[in-house]
């Protein structure tokens, strides 16, 4: 059965033990930065960062929010990336866990191509062009552990189990919330092994919080290519 | 130390997972370490309690047994009843914290009037620092005040510090500083 | 804290004052969210919303330094709403108390004060007594001296309207907060107050956490689960190191240090003793003799006998009336009256208020040996902004010390758990435990003053210093002396112990010297029993209501929440059925109890109930406030310096040039200083804005531990003033824009963040004024990073503060902020 994150943001207060705690795991190295007015730093993900806690400040309903995204690697069903690439040596999903693994090899990839076909905007370049993300804390969750930003997470903000379990403690919190937060949704839970729960309109919080129809507006290389693929590829949704 | 009941989430079917990826025969060495192995895996274990604030959470600190016997991993601790295996970004970074190249490693001098450190042995600091609070003790001693009462204090010297230390290391401290006879004894709780 | 951290997840109501747990205390939001997942309200009220507000049900906005407005219109809203437990109040605070007729509150001052001095005669604010020496009470509350009359007099002033002008918080938020608070006098419902420097660091902080104390009394919430007044404390062991005395006034355990006129023990312990004619008082603090003695004996152990008062004297007296405190220590360097300086972990190039005094202060000095991980301002202060090397004469020694994961020992939580902690790593290079250096250096002065007498070497030589173990420092060996051990065969109520042994609880130290204790809060915590900090228990309290008690060990003798004796009535039946801490189940015969259980937490003092089931009272049981020495609860406090109720003065710097709540200005007693550094602008047109300092999740403290670490520094990299908007515009300041930020004594070059989080206050009414207020980290230093720029925030500070702790005044004061 695969994994699945459930991020319930109503509880993330932005102590941002998630970023630090994907850094010392995979021990990513810190990048300069600047305060540039704000909180958020990194100012965006990078191959150095693949987690990053975006804050935005607004006012909804004449009520000041603080919103906070814990953003990452949504570990598509039918990663878009992955059909881009077209190359299991490259991009390719973990059969048991359903973790979007890149590789060394991505380097040989159209790097610009992958970026794009992201909906969520996730993957980002080395300086010799390979690409780097989320890896589910893949060695974590082969041995039993929880991914690292999943462990550290003080509120609830952040989970990690089977799919079932998760979806269920999201429909859940889904229910639980609707009082306080008529707007609250789940993002993309269908499609997606991170479930989001925001509690107001997703573009408020950041603008890749969804799917953007936009982003499937792929390259004619990677269109070609994804004609081009074998079909058993389709196989990891299935398992 | 017990690190008695850790709570691993279930996973099922991993060893087949670690099968079908090492089995596609083709080269899968990622970007980053994705390695099956924990980083962890041949590390010795020992539980701590986080140095920041007074939460008082657990963390399991991984020490090489190989090499040169440093922190590979600092983690909350899952059966902490506190914090159970969770920290916030200044715990999650407590690695970076032991193993950070700009720790001062040796003691060190810096004279009268000089622009600069110099390096030097604990037995030359340790044996400056106890000649000075002699001469300055011994210069500085009251033993009555203006009323005539008894009082036996130094006021040549103060000592600040330090909620840095364990409470068996505030105890000696303080016993030492209140022998030599200071008055002048603060530290962070007055801040 | 009188409970613990778990069990906030236990409250109905958590109010966040003068903290930002989310920030500063990240891991209390588990148990924050666990409850308001269970339905309790979030209250955040702070001059900014944080990423604590970010998660509250309710937010306010207040002016900094305000508190006691905002709180006294809360005691005023629970009042007159008889919101208040009554039974709670009659039994368990001294509400009934007769104040003496020479108490008086007129326009802001209270009776007794003198205007030369600046200090007040507390005596006349006595409680009346009876015949026997035992405090007058009304229990019905009726007698217009009663303290429960008096508070209503004092707090009919604090009306919402005049409140809300003060502070600039809405009416009609005031109103929501006070009726959701009060709403907790109810039987079995509790709320907990989160607090920290938010409310220390003003003139009127003890005060500030008086009148959250006196709510929680009024609304029966202390000594329950859920309850109490939780200072958040900011360091892992400033608990710790606060239990064993690093402070000038105190020795381990809260015992007093001696003044000059305590000529010896004995009368030192009688100044000390408090006694109570009482029988229902346990007075708990009579046992004072027991610990003096005994602290004395871990001293100086064998050197430590009935002939020489034990070494009293050999300790260091302070004269009476004078302080010795952090703000009066630097201005005694300042004025050049030291030459050396021990600073431990810590940098108060930084972290003191006005800092810049202090760096000054520094060069007097002939020696200074600073003992730290990292380098830090305070070492190399001579190397610092403005500072020319070649015209400091002060020598440093720099010491590094090992990180608390490359030693063994115990730290206590905010708590009062102490868990001990082992050893990972070796020290990294030549660095050390700072206990090895303590004891080396201990060893060298000892044989320094045995080779050569010089000044009074018996306390030096006597000092007991037995503590390595091959050569190496061993906190075993220390635990146990802080525990102690009997110095002697003694049998103590009934039972045998022999000499050398581990005394089991302060319940059997004596003060004959038969019993050693380096501090007898700690007496329980390494016994014949084993090391009890280094507990891993996972089993709950049969209340289940997340005590732990076999995890850790808590002080005293391992009671999670104190004054739990107030969680139960008359009868010893707890308030609260679900959450109850503690209860009575001894036997019951014809009405009566006729055995002692109780069950749940450690009881405060296992007496008998008050009532027996059949309401007849009992006189072999006592008040449930043992270590007071009236056994009550204190709404009407005469032991503080600058009042026994607490009232609104402005901040020694404000916006306003008047006090709207009396003609009394600041607070009368506040300390302030007078060399040519103290420098304090109120109302003055170059520094029109209240300016507050904090601290951020991904730094600490100073950041001497943070700065240096990328992955933090990544985060936050840089020092930034927080301004609003509306001010933002009025100044032409862009967001990300550096600024320069100035006040009466420095000037702080920083990062301008403008945020919708501040909001300008209207204060005064609808014709007042508008306030804008700015925050800062104090988080930075010269030092790192390296461009030198991120200097510290407390150059802006100023050296006032309270007159009870003398803790300064750095959330609220006056800065100016311009574009660079």
């Amino acid at each position: 059965m695969s994994k699945s994150f459930f991020i319930d943001t109503t509880l993330c207060t932005a102590c941002r033990g998630c970023q630090v705690a994907c850094k010392q795991w995979h021990s990513l190295p810190a990048e300069q930065t600047i305060n540039r007015g704000s909180y958020q730093n990194p100012e965006d993900l990078s191959f150095d960062t693949y987690k990053l806690v975006r804050m935005r400040e607004t006012v909804v309903d004449g009520q000041l929010r603080w919103l906070f995204f814990p953003d990452q690697c949504r570990h598509c069903y039918e990663p878009p990336c992955l059909d881009t690439a077209g190359d299991p040596s490259a991009i390719f999903k973990d059969g048991s866990t359903g973790a979007v693994i890149y590789t060394a090899n991505t380097k040989n990839l159209i790097a610009d191509e992958i970026i794009e076909s992201c909906p969520y905007n996730i993957p980002r370049k080395a300086q010799d062009g390979a690409l780097a993300k989320c890896d589910m804390c893949y060695d974590r969750v082969f041995n039993g552990l929880a991914p690292a930003c999943v462990k550290v997470c003080p509120t609830g903000a952040m989970n990690f189990g089977d799919r079932a379990e998760m979806t269920t403690l999201a429909n859940q919190r889904l229910e639980k919330v609707k009082n306080k937060y008529p707007k609250v949704s789940l993002l993309d839970a269908d499609d997606v092994q991170v479930i989001y729960m925001v509690a107001f309109d997703p573009d408020l919080y950041h603008e890749f919080a969804v799917a953007s129809n936009n982003a499937f507006d792929i390259t004619r290389h990677a269109a070609l290519r994804r004609m081009l693929r074998p079909i058993t590829h389709f196989a990891s949704r299935l398992l | 130390m017990e690190v008695t009941r850790r709570q691993f989430i279930q996973i099922s079917s991993t060893t087949a997972a670690g099968l079908a990826v090492s089995g596609l025969g083709f080269d899968l060495v990622p970007v980053k370490a994705h390695a099956q192995m924990l980083k962890t895996r041949y590390a010795k274990e020992t539980t701590t309690i986080c140095p920041y604030c007074a939460v008082g959470c657990g963390a399991i600190v991984h020490t090489s047994k190989r090499g040169d016997g440093r922190v590979i991993n600092i983690e909350g601790d899952p059966d902490h009843v506190i914090n159970r295996g969770s920290l916030c970004s200044k715990g999650a970074a407590l690695a970076q914290l032991v193993e950070n190249e700009e720790r001062v490693t040796t003691p060190m001098y810096r004279a009268a009037y000089s622009g600069e450190w110099k390096k030097v042995s604990w037995d030359w600091a340790l044996s400056e620092i106890a000649q000075r609070v002699k001469e300055t003790r011994d210069s500085t001693f009251q033993y009555k005040n203006s009323n005539g009462q008894t009082v036996n204090r130094t006021v040549g010297i103060a000592s600040v510090g330090s909620a840095a230390l364990d409470n068996e290391e505030c105890w000696i401290y303080q016993a030492l500083m209140r022998a030599i006879g200071l008055v002048y004894i603060e530290h962070q709780a007055r801040i | 804290m009188t409970n613990h951290w778990i069990d906030i997840k236990n409250s109905d109501c958590i109010l966040i004052m003068g903290s930002n747990a989310a920030e500063n205390h990240p891991i209390s939001f588990k148990f924050v969210t666990e409850a308001q997942q269970k339905g309790a309200t979030l209250i955040s009220v702070d001059p900014r919303f944080t990423r604590t507000s970010s998660k509250a049900d309710i937010y306010a906005p207040m002016r900094s330094g305000t508190d006691i407005a905002i709180l006294g219109g809360m005691i005023k809203y629970i009042l007159d709403n008889k919101l208040y437990n009554e039974d709670y109040i009659k039994w368990y605070t001294n509400a009934p108390f007769i104040v003496g007729k020479s108490y008086t509150f007129k326009d802001g001052l209270f009776a007794g004060y003198d205007e030369k001095t600046k200090k007040y005669d507390n005596s006349k604010w006595a409680f009346e007594m009876d015949a026997n020496g035992v405090p007058k009470m009304d229990r019905n509350l009726k007698h217009k001296r009663s303290v429960f009359q008096l508070l209503k007099n004092h707090y009919s002033r604090y009306d919402i309207k005049l409140v809300s002008q003060i502070s600039g918080t809405p009416e009609a938020l005031l109103e929501k907060i006070y009726k959701t608070y009060g709403a907790t006098g109810a039987r079995g419902k509790a709320a907990t107050i989160m607090y920290a420097m938010g409310w220390t660091q003003h003139t009127v902080g003890t005060q500030n956490i008086r009148t959250m104390a006196m709510i929680q009394l009024l609304l029966g919430n202390m000594g329950v689960a859920g309850g109490g007044v939780n200072a958040l404390r900011g360091e892992s062991n400033v608990q710790g190191s606060t239990d064993h005395c690093l402070l000038w006034h105190i020795w381990p355990g809260y015992l007093k240090t001696p003044r000059a006129s305590n000529v010896s023990l004995a009368a030192y312990n009688k100044k000390w003793t408090p006694k109570s004619n009482d029988p229902l008082s346990a007075n708990w603090w009579q046992n004072y003799p027991k610990y003096s003695v005994s602290m004395l004996k871990s001293f100086f152990g064998n050197a430590a006998t009935k002939t020489n008062d034990f070494g009293y004297d050999w300790l260091p007296k302070v004269d009476d009336g004078k302080h010795y405190s952090w703000l009066d220590l630097f201005d005694e360097m300042y004025k050049g009256n030291f030459k050396g300086f021990f600073v431990w972990g810590q940098n108060p190039a930084c972290s003191g208020a006005h800092a810049g005094k202090n760096r000054e202060a520094m060069k007097n000095l002939d020696w200074m040996v600073n003992v730290n991980i990292f380098d830090n301002e305070t070492g190399s202060f001579w190397r610092g902004p403005g500072m020319d090397p070649a015209k400091i004469k002060t020598e440093v020694f720099f010491l590094p010390a090992a990180v608390s994961v490359e030693k063994e020992g115990s730290i206590t939580n905010s708590g009062r758990w102490s868990q001990w902690r082992y050893q990972g790593p070796k020290p990294l290079g030549n660095s050390l435990p700072d206990g090895q250096i303590i004891m080396e250096l201990g060893n060298k002065i000892k044989q320094a003053y045995k080779k050569d007498k010089g000044v009074l070497p018996e306390p030096i030589v006597s000092l007991k210093w037995d503590y390595l173990t091959n050569g190496e420092y061993d906190p075993h060996k220390v635990a146990k002396e802080i525990n102690g051990y009997f110095q002697e065969d003694i049998t103590v109520s009934g039972k045998a112990f022999k000499k050398g042994t581990l005394v089991p609880s302060f319940a059997f130290l004596q003060a004959d010297g038969s019993t050693s204790s380096g501090n007898w809060l700690y007496c329980n915590s390494y016994t014949e029993k084993g090391n009890m900090a280094a507990r891993r228990g996972q089993k709950d309290a049969p209340n289940n209501i997340g005590l732990y008690p076999e995890f850790a060990w808590c002080w005293p003798v391992n009671r999670r929440i104190i004054y739990n004796r107030a969680s139960v009535d008359l009868k010893g039946q707890p308030w609260d059925k679900e959450h109850w801490v503690i209860k009575f189940a001894g036997d019951v015969k014809e009405g009566k109890y006729v055995s002692r259980t109780w069950i749940g937490d450690v009881p405060d003092g296992g007496w008998y109930p008050m009532q027996n089931p059949d309401g007849s009272m009992r006189e072999d049981s006592k008040y449930a406030f043992i270590m007071r020495k009236h056994g009550h609860g204190q709404i009407f406090g005469p032991g503080r310096v600058d009042g026994p109720f607490p009232e609104h003065y402005e901040p020694i710097e404000c916006p306003v040039e008047k006090n709207f709540m009396s003609s009394v200005y600041t607070n009368p007693t506040a300390p302030q200083y007078g060399t040519k550094a103290d420098i304090y602008q109120t109302c003055d047109p170059r520094y029109p804005f209240v300016a507050t300092t904090y601290r951020v999740v991904e730094h600490w403290q100073t950041g001497v531990m943070t700065r240096h670490q990328p992955w933090l520094l990544e985060m936050q990299p840089q020092v930034f003033v927080e301004i609003s908007e509306e001010l933002a515009q009025l100044k032409g300041i862009k967001n990300g824009e550096r600024v320069l930020a100035s006040s009466a004594r420095g000037s702080l070059e920083c990062t301008a963040i403008v945020t919708k989080r501040f909001k300008p206050l209207r204060i005064a009414g609808k014709l007042g004024t508008v306030v804008h207020q700015v925050g800062f980290p104090w988080c930075f230093g010269w030092q790192k990073p390296v461009s030198g720029k991120e200097e510290s925030a407390n150059l802006l500070t100023p050296s006032t503060g309270d007159p009870n702790t003398r803790i300064p005044e750095t959330k609220a004061f006056m800065v100016n902020i311009a574009k660079i």
